[in-house]
């Protein structure tokens, strides 16, 4: 027998209640904001789109920086040129993805009957503002993730996934309502 | 060709699990009814707070859940012959035991958490939604990752390289369906 239940237990604990406390907190934001998406729905479809590309990017760029630390092709260094490139390959990937999203997004709120009161290139506007915030931001953080937990000889793979997707829900939630203000929409 | 490849594998895949996540996004607009009567997050103050915890939740106790299976393939423990043995029992086991620790704590929190911002849901209704959605998400995910897992095993791919992408997609969807069902569920009682 490899796999025990308590075991299993022990070890998810301690990084799951870290995350319920952050995540909590996202959660309080949103109660804050009632107003606004009780009276935007559209922004509600948003929330889990724009958290779960921003932690996808921020995953995808930890995992590959992750392996190159292993393998060697990749410094534990801030002016790394590979790193570089698979950043902004990542930027670039994240904004096509939600520039196509935003436009999925506002044709279903169109034809599903959903209350809009903004117009096709303010929600484009918002969407995609926060995607490209929200990428950088993630894209830090994973990258610090991996050097970090890379020179303190822990296995990045474990740990980048976990703390990029954390940082990537509360810091969409926080760009979206400071973009919805910046537009000036809403309550 | 370092850059092309990353564009061509992951850009796709991008895309595939955001278009899932439109779908977890509407359902959260169905919970959002326009009569006030029927909007749940109106309905039941504090349900909001819960749902970026128990989605987080789900995610890093399915993945994780997920890529031990993916190791427990590599390491020769499972196989699609043997795949229904003690060591899956005590990862399920593993796992549900987490969900219903989390799942408590994320009702508490947000029960304080909500007296603080001023609405004031009743506790045992609150924890009993989140108990329910986030034990019965878990026990829906764990079945149906060892349908994937099965699957991945039998056309011979490698299980770490799917499992990841299939469980974020269809588990942010689940979850959310369960909350659903729960806080209607819930909500009939009160």
């Amino acid at each position: 027998m490899i796999y025990s239940w308590k075991k299993i237990v022990k070890t998810g604990l301690p990084l799951l209640t870290l995350a319920v406390f952050v995540e909590i907190f996202a959660g309080s934001i949103l109660q804050g904001k009632i107003d606004t998406l009780v009276g935007l729905t559209i922004f509600l479809i948003s929330i889990p789109v724009i958290n779960s590309v921003g932690g996808n990017i921020g995953s995808v760029l930890g995992s590959r920086i992750a392996s190159g630390l292993h393998v060697g092709y990749i410094d534990a260094s801030l002016k790394d040129k590979k790193m570089h490139e698979n950043l902004i390959t990542s930027i670039f990937i994240g904004i096509s993805t939600y520039i196509l999203l935003s436009i999925v997004i506002y044709y279903i709120g169109t034809f599903g009957n959903i209350e809009m009161s903004i117009g096709f290139i303010e929600f484009v506007g918002i969407f995609v503002s926060t995607g490209f915030f929200l990428i950088c931001i993630v894209a830090f953080s994973s990258i610090i993730a991996a050097f970090i937990s890379f020179k303190k000889g822990l296995d990045p793979d474990d740990m980048v996934a976990p703390v990029v997707t954390t940082v990537g829900d509360v810091f969409g939630i926080v760009i979206l309502f400071f973009m919805i203000s910046v537009f000036g929409v809403g309550i | 060709m370092f850059v092309k490849n990353l564009v061509k594998q992951s850009l796709p895949l991008l895309i595939l699990c955001g278009l899932g996540a439109i779908i977890a996004g509407s359902t959260l607009g169905l919970m959002n009814a326009s009569d006030p009567n029927e909007n749940l997050f109106l309905r039941i103050p504090g349900l909001i707070i819960v749902i970026p915890a128990v989605i987080a939740m789900r995610g890093n106790i399915s993945t994780a859940f997920g890529s031990r299976l993916g190791s427990a393939y590599h390491l020769g423990i499972i196989d699609a012959d043997n795949l229904l043995n003690e060591e899956l029992k005590q990862n399920i086991m593993g796992s549900l035991f987490l969900s219903f620790f989390m799942s408590f704590l994320i009702g508490v929190l947000a029960y304080f958490i909500s007296l603080f911002l001023g609405v004031s849901p009743n506790p045992i209704m609150i924890i009993s939604i989140v108990l329910i959605a986030g034990v019965l998400s878990g026990l829906i995910l764990s079945f149906m990752t060892i349908g994937i897992i099965y699957l991945v095993f039998k056309r011979g791919y490698d299980p770490d390289n799917i499992t990841g992408p299939a469980l974020a997609t269809f588990g942010d969807i689940i979850t959310i369906l369960c909350i659903f069902a729960s806080a209607v569920f819930v909500g009939g009682f009160f």
